[in-house]
């Protein structure tokens, strides 16, 4: 039993590399077939945008012939800092306005490309079998709950926001000892989906990808600080037009409409 | 001065020892079962019993979590029959921690087991010793060099537990925050004071436990053996 | 009366062994791998041979078919070779190891006497690795016979000493049998000793009796 996922990690990762150098090598033979200058933009993202903007490479590399798109994933801050220390990248995608604002101050990026391309919501989630009749943030009560499971407010952004809401609320202090702090908002969700805590705050589009969880709330965007995704050119970018001909994508209709597909805004 | 909470160094004591205590009690009991046996299916259960040794944490917490989880084959038994909920709460941290030091305590035994010379043990059976009584009075003292080092590994590594941990037990603070846990959230969150507090604290710990361990060994093993 | 009918597959082997005997002084002789030790093993209920029959006196050791006496209530005394004396006990101890609660007040007087055979008082209180060769025979001796067996079985007792030890040791041992009057079964690969102590000499080759020696009379070495 337990040698069954061994030997499939191990087949799959033959798999990939045999699959990676494959790819490699047509590319390389394709580039020199046609002799055609192509550009190769790095966009590095937010890892909540993963989805959506997978979903969105092949439209965009089909209307743009001769750019092609590898993204880099992560979370906004290493991925700031990466960019600092001189890693390859032509567009910055955060998931926080803060390391925007740092990189903006530091002239990593192009001041005037900068633009928040899309907007997300912290909504209440629990387990799709539940039978709670919560509809609002303001129906919470604590003595009615064992455990609620958020990000943990000083390290994780959805945390962040999701103490502002309860504070706004009063709620924060009374749910003290019912809060499960998750290292990421996936844990949250994980906790949730497994129906360990009877409910959990995400972001709509975390809540939005996970068929195990339903929406019961979703809180009213003053009690926080917007929570924005701002998209930016990067300084040292070589390739400044494609990375601008991206970001027009993004905003334009394809991409708003792709973006709220997967629950942002 | 820092203003402390010293909760997580109380509650990570507490975890790591009756971890400990159930590890040690287990650990013995079927290394010693299995010593110098031989069936179909020992290295199979072997390599069950250290399996948590090489899987990474996370992938351990997944697996708590589907057996001891609200939903879990056994949590959600123990929900119904008796009202008890081991996720997020300390007694999941002490789960996370036995699962995850067993394989040391194991394998320390086996190896003490192991290396004992048959001949003592027969030699108190043909004196009339019970099993019990050859269990106690040879075996147990013989191998117990082997044993405390594997009760120290044991404690160590429930001590230092944390991907497990944060899966099963949560992080509520105040209630199943450990040392490995306060330290992951102060650096995540920039506390470098309280992290560095902390690292302090349990490197001190650790490297100490060590340390003795190793002198109470040396000094005692000698003893034993032939000069 | 010790009455032993053994027959069992070993590795390389097919083991048929039978025998009987009284309080005498056996000796199996043969060379390494012959199955000796596998012999007293069978007797002491260590192991168990696939068929056959051992009793001793009216007591039923081991009988095709039926449940095997358990080592502990065989009342053997064995001597292992290199002693396998308690390394964690005292000379003290060790000796006093067997001897049931019960039984303490009525054995003081003949562990005493044995002490004093032995000459091994002085040594009560010391750790088995801190006396010699010769002493720790002594004290498994000791322990072996503390326990008051109906048999004594002897695993190559003497192979760990010196020349002039074993000399000593060798009268030490049939002085023993003299005071005790039960049957020693003593292995040895050693053709001198095995002539100079035992009353009875068997040869073993691959698990059979090859050949088998009478002393026609008995000599007090002493």
């Amino acid at each position: 039993m337990k040698r069954f996922p061994l030997s499939t990690l191990f087949i799959s990762l033959a798999i990939f590399l045999v699959g990676c150098s494959n790819t490699n090598e047509t590319e390389k033979t394709r580039a020199i077939e046609q002799e055609k200058p192509e550009t190769e933009l790095i966009v590095s993202a937010a890892a909540s945008l993963t989805d959506a903007l997978e979903e969105l490479k092949g439209p965009f590399e089909e209307a743009h012939e001769g750019i092609t798109v590898t993204y880099n994933f992560g979370s906004s801050g290493k991925l700031a800092t990466t960019i600092e220390n001189g890693a390859p990248s032509d567009v910055f995608l955060s998931a926080s306005s803060q390391d925007m604002n740092n990189m903006e101050d530091k002239s990593l990026i192009v001041n005037e490309s900068r633009i928040d391309f899309a907007e997300n919501a912290l909504v209440f989630i629990t387990h799709k079998d539940s039978d709670s009749t919560i509809s609002s943030f303001e129906d919470i009560d604590p003595a009615a709950i064992d455990h609620i499971a958020v990000g943990e407010p000083e390290s994780v952004p959805v945390g962040r926001y999701t103490k502002e809401t309860f504070e706004r609320l009063d709620l924060w202090d009374p749910l003290q000892d019912k809060l499960v702090l998750g290292s990421d908002v996936r844990q949250v969700l994980t906790h949730v989906e497994m129906g360990n805590v009877d409910y959990g705050v995400v972001y709509s589009s975390d809540a939005f990808i996970s068929d195990n969880v339903k929406v019961l709330a979703e809180a009213t965007a003053d009690w926080h600080e917007p929570i924005v995704y701002p998209a930016a050119v990067v300084a040292e970018s070589n390739n400044q037009e494609a990375a601008q001909q991206f970001l027009d994508y993004l905003t334009g209709d394809k991409g708003e409409k792709t973006l709220q597909k997967f629950g942002f805004k | 001065m820092l203003e402390m909470d010293y909760s997580p160094l109380l509650l990570s004591l507490k975890v790591a020892a009756i971890s400990t205590f159930f590890v040690f009690v287990a650990g013995v009991f079927i290394a010693y079962l299995l010593a110098k046996r031989d069936f179909f299916g020992k290295s199979i259960l072997e390599a069950l019993f250290l399996l948590p040794l090489v899987l990474p944490p996370t992938v351990v917490g997944f697996g708590l979590l589907i057996l001891f989880g609200k939903k879990g084959w056994i949590g959600s038994w123990l929900l119904e029959w008796f009202d008890f909920q081991i996720v997020f709460t300390w007694i999941g941290a002490v789960i996370a921690s036995i699962v995850v030091s067993f394989p040391l305590m194991y394998q320390s035994a086996a190896a003490a087991f192991e290396s004992l010379d048959e001949r003592l043990s027969n030699a108190a059976r043909t004196m009339g010793a019970s099993e019990s009584r050859v269990f106690w009075s040879v075996v147990f003292p013989l191998a117990w060099p082997g044993l405390l080092a594997g009760l120290v590994l044991s404690f160590a590594r429930g001590l230092g537990e944390f991907g497990a941990t944060l899966m099963l037990a949560g992080y509520i603070p105040g209630k199943t925050d450990t040392i490995p846990m306060a330290i992951y959230f102060a650096v995540e969150s920039g506390q470098m004071e309280k992290a560095t507090f902390w690292v302090v604290m349990i490197i001190t710990f650790g490297f100490s436990l060590i340390l003795w361990v190793n002198w109470w060994s040396k000094r005692n093993i000698r003893r034993f053996t032939k000069s | 009366m010790l009455h032993v009918d053994i027959n069992t597959q070993l590795a390389h082997f097919e083991m048929n062994i039978h025998f009987e005997m009284c309080n005498e002084i056996m000796v199996l002789v043969g060379p390494s791998g012959s199955g000796k030790t596998t012999i007293l093993n069978c007797i002491a209920g260590l192991v168990h041979p696939d068929h056959g029959q051992i009793l001793s006196n009216e007591h039923t050791f081991f009988e095709t078919g039926e449940k095997p006496l358990p080592a502990r209530d065989r009342q053997i005394g064995y001597l292992f070779q290199d002693y396998a004396l308690f390394p964690h006990m005292t000379v003290e101890k060790n000796i006093w190891f067997g001897v049931k609660k019960n039984e303490r007040k009525e054995s003081n007087e003949m562990i005493h006497q044995l002490l004093q055979v032995l000459g091994i008082e002085h040594l009560l209180q010391k750790y088995p690795h801190q006396i010699s060769g010769g002493e720790k025979q002594r004290v498994a001796l000791a322990r072996a016979l503390a326990t008051q067996p109906s048999v004594l079985l002897l695993d190559e007792p003497l192979s760990a000493l010196d020349t002039e030890t074993r000399k000593q040791c060798q009268d030490e041992l049939l002085r023993l049998h003299d005071m005790w009057k039960i049957p020693f079964i003593i292995v040895t690969h050693n053709l001198d000793e095995a002539e100079r102590l035992g009353n009875r000499i068997i040869f073993l080759d691959q698990g059979q009796i090859t050949d088998e020696k009478w002393k026609r009379y008995v000599v007090s070495t002493y």
